[in-house]
């Protein structure tokens, strides 16, 4: 009786499996775009694991209680190249890319299952933040600034576009986003004076939807007083499905540190625009970084949150931005709500009336020297912060810096169009208050910079890396570590996901990718 | 030839004027005279392993240096310097190791890195660089009261500092913002371990959980943050303390400062 009733459960459990947990069953996940919308425990679908860019779990095995116990479940070292990427992972496979190189990897083993390479082009190989997963098949970006997209049963490639022209300074370490039917992807390139683009692909053909441009092609420019190029969107973007809008960070403008070429605020660099993903079409832009002449993009990730703001509960987005801003808006009309300061800045003035801060003119690069701070690095950059929604901290991986500023007129007004140089640079990790910005406790990661971005998990866990050698989680509420890892310094985002029961946490650092589980019980 | 090599060496080390004179004179170096397509595998090479940071015209880029102005590059022969510090790259001043690079890729970056150095060296203006007189700008007895009032502490004018004015241009205020080169090896570790044993020396590591020093012995030791007291003293501190400090004109007044103490 016992038996049957046992022998019956299995068989129940058997075919409910295929609906409850995709990772069980034979059947892979054929709509990674419904996914996205409610994302599973048992994936990490997306860059940021899901649209709102908080990079927040709600898994709970792994708390402040046990993490002292985290262990090495597997560890795979990557054949060419550092990781900085993403690990996506769904079915059971982890994807991740190095410079020209894109594996699947088994979630389960670390083993690999295959391994594709670009075809290799001239560009700069500085990196490569990611891929993303459409149904069968999982994309890179390249040096030379190409969309390749690869079966990601077979990892053979299907086909492959050109997104902007490699040849003229673009290049693209990007992670696309995957919205509905658009595949959202940008590019880099401020050694040159190039148009600011983000285009949209049909994920299955490659077809091009739209481009936006941040700034324009000169054979479009109406206004001849706009001289300012750059803006480029290389970092991945945000979603929001109710309101339909697409959050991306631009680029900072190009002549980089050359302030007189391109007077006026060079709109849309440095700032946070709001996009239609269906046509491309600008709902709002908000300029965090007005007529930037410190290479400070506003490319870092537009968070969006649901919360009260003096009392009032609104649709939020928040932004740790590369010259020492944070800044609040409304992420339905753009509005700004809070502007202050993160780390050491001396290059504004304050604030104008529609919360942009206001530049002062005598810390644009001058032929002496100005001693600028933040640095070139900035203040924080491109690793993801996340937003802990039980103590309302965004964590930001940020940095006291100090650099030298250098223009004059010989160094003309293309691409870099002066000199700059980091003088001195000491990291931190902050947990500031969402509403107010203000700094609720900070850690020094014994570095000039991190490298780590940072993972927060609904038991008041936090995951990231200090600047030297170390994995670590931390307790979300004070800081104070919990658990290390001398794996060396991690260069990449930390993700959790769920697989057979067990939360794992994949960190890297250099070419190799760790998985971090609790230890298994004796049967 | 080799003695020769030594030779200057030996005089490049002993007399930093002597070093200036030695750049001067090599202002219009003889052309290298690469096979174009060694130049040109060299270029692609360079622009996607060490364009982002050093510019794709080797002239210093987002945080590189300009290597055509630099000194290892000046003394380099067929890639014996440049390879070596590509192969192992240079941590403490941020620059990765490129392990992956093979001998005659390395061969060929050299060969761009040299024509670029030609072409720069004999082009006429629209270089991006820093020339010395670019930075004397600030009024020297300003900049000696700013001295005797932050700096004298660690610092006089006729000890340590004496002659530092024969030094100038980007990389002496560089130094004078925050030493890097000194930061390797300026700040003091002294631990007392549970035991009661004392140690000291020069800071070699350091992160939450390990500390680690050099001894005057030579040896190196670390330690588990949590089983020892320790502290750690750093001259270079002040130094952070002063960034927060200056305003422009005090930089470029203690820069002038400094240029006269020759």
């Amino acid at each position: 009786m016992n038996m049957l009733t046992n022998a019956l459960k299995s068989k129940i459990a058997v075919l409910l499996l295929p609906a409850l947990a995709l990772n069980v069953s034979a059947e892979t996940s054929s709509d990674i775009a419904a996914l996205l919308l409610d994302p599973p425990a048992d994936a990490w679908l997306t860059y940021h694991g899901d649209y709102t860019g908080k990079r927040h779990s709600q898994l709970d095995q792994i708390t402040p209680d046990n993490v002292h116990t985290l262990g090495l479940a597997w560890l795979w070292t990557a054949n060419a190249g550092g990781i900085k990427a993403t690990p996506l992972m769904v079915d059971g496979i982890v994807y991740i890319t190095t410079v020209d190189n894109l594996y699947a990897i088994d979630a389960r083993t670390g083993r690999q299952i295959w391994h594709f390479e670009a075809e290799q082009h001239p560009g700069f190989r500085i990196g490569q933040r990611g891929t993303a997963i459409w149904n069968d098949l999982v994309y890179l970006t390249t040096p030379d600034s190409r969309l390749v997209a690869v079966d990601r049963f077979s990892g053979e490639k299907r086909w492959e576009v050109q997104i902007a022209d490699g040849s003229r300074g673009y290049w693209s370490t990007n992670a696309p986003l995957l919205i509905r039917d658009h595949l959202i992807v940008g590019v880099s390139g401020d050694f040159d004076n190039l148009p600011g683009l983000l285009r949209s692909y049909d994920p299955e053909s490659g077809e091009l939807q739209w481009t936006w441009y941040s700034t324009l092609p000169s054979d479009m420019r109406t206004d001849e007083s706009e001289n300012a190029y750059g803006g480029q969107m290389w970092m991945t973007g945000t979603y929001d499905p109710e309101l339909n809008l697409l959050y991306v960070g631009t680029g900072n403008p190009t002549p980089v540190l050359n302030s007189e070429a391109r007077p006026g605020n060079n709109e849309w660099t440095g700032s946070i625009v709001a996009l239609n993903p269906d046509t491309g079409e600008q709902a709002w832009g908000f300029q965090v970084a007005p007529h930037d002449t410190h290479d400070w993009d506003a490319a870092e990730v537009p968070v969006l949150i649901d919360a009260e703001f003096e009392g009032e509960q609104r649709q939020l987005l928040l932004q740790a931005s590369r010259n020492g801003y944070y800044v609040v808006l409304d992420r339905t009309t753009g509005e700004n709500l809070l502007s202050t300061t993160f780390a050491r800045t001396n290059w504004s003035l304050g604030e104008d009336e529609q919360g942009r801060p206001i530049n002062d003119p005598d810390k644009f690069p001058q032929k002496p020297g100005v001693l600028i701070s933040p640095d070139e690095a900035g203040a924080t950059n491109y690793r993801s912060p996340s937003y802990d929604p039980a103590t309302g901290y965004l964590i930001v991986s940020a940095a006291d810096a100090y650099g030298i500023y250098f223009y004059k007129e010989e160094h003309g007004d293309y691409g870099w169009a002066g000199a700059d140089y980091g003088v001195q640079s000491t990291g931190y990790l902050r947990a500031l208050d969402y509403e107010t910005g203000e700094l609720q406790w900070e850690k020094p990661l014994y570095s000039g910079n991190g490298s780590a971005g940072v993972l927060t998990t609904t038991t008041g866990l936090t995951f990231t890396g200090d600047g030297t050698n170390n994995a670590l989680a931390l307790d979300t509420k004070t800081g104070e570590t919990l658990w290390h890892s001398g794996i060396g310094r991690v260069g990449n985002m930390p993700v959790t996901w769920m697989l057979d029961g067990r939360q794992y946490v994949l960190m890297a650092s250099g070419s190799n990718l760790f998985a971090f589980t609790l230890p298994q019980k004796r049967q | 030839m080799m003695e020769y090599s030594r030779l200057l060496l030996v005089l490049l080390l002993t007399f930093p004027a002597v070093t200036r004179t030695a750049a001067a004179e090599s202002e219009a170096p003889p052309e290298p005279g690469y096979p174009e397509t060694l130049v040109e595998t060299g270029r692609e090479h360079f622009i996607s392993n060490c364009g982002f940071c050093h510019g794709r015209d080797a002239q210093g880029g987002s945080q590189g240096q300009d290597l055509t102005r630099s000194e290892l590059v000046a003394n380099d022969e067929g890639g014996n310097l440049i390879g070596e510090v590509t192969r192992t790259g240079r941590p403490d001043k941020g620059m990765p190791s490129f392990p992956q690079l093979d001998a005659a890729t390395l061969e060929a970056i050299a060969a761009y890195i040299h024509t670029q150095r030609y072409l720069a060296l004999t082009a006429e203006g629209g270089r991006r660089s820093v020339e010395p007189e670019d930075l004397l700008v600030g009024d020297a007895e300003a900049g000696q009261r700013y001295f005797a009032e932050h700096c004298t502490s660690c610092h006089s004018a006729g000890g340590d500092l004496a002659g530092i004015g024969r030094r100038e241009g980007l990389g002496l205020l560089m130094n004078m913002l925050y030493p890097r080169q000194a930061a390797r090896s300026s700040a003091t570790l002294t631990v007392t371990t549970d035991d009661g044993a004392e140690f000291s020396g020069t800071l070699a590591y350091r992160d939450e959980f390990t500390v680690a020093m050099t001894g005057p012995d030579g040896v190196y030791r670390s330690f588990a943050t949590d089983r020892i007291e320790f502290s750690i003293e750093d001259p270079l501190d002040a130094h952070i303390e002063q960034l927060a400090r200056y305003t422009d004109k005090d930089m470029h007044d203690v820069y002038a400062f400094l240029r006269s103490l020759r």
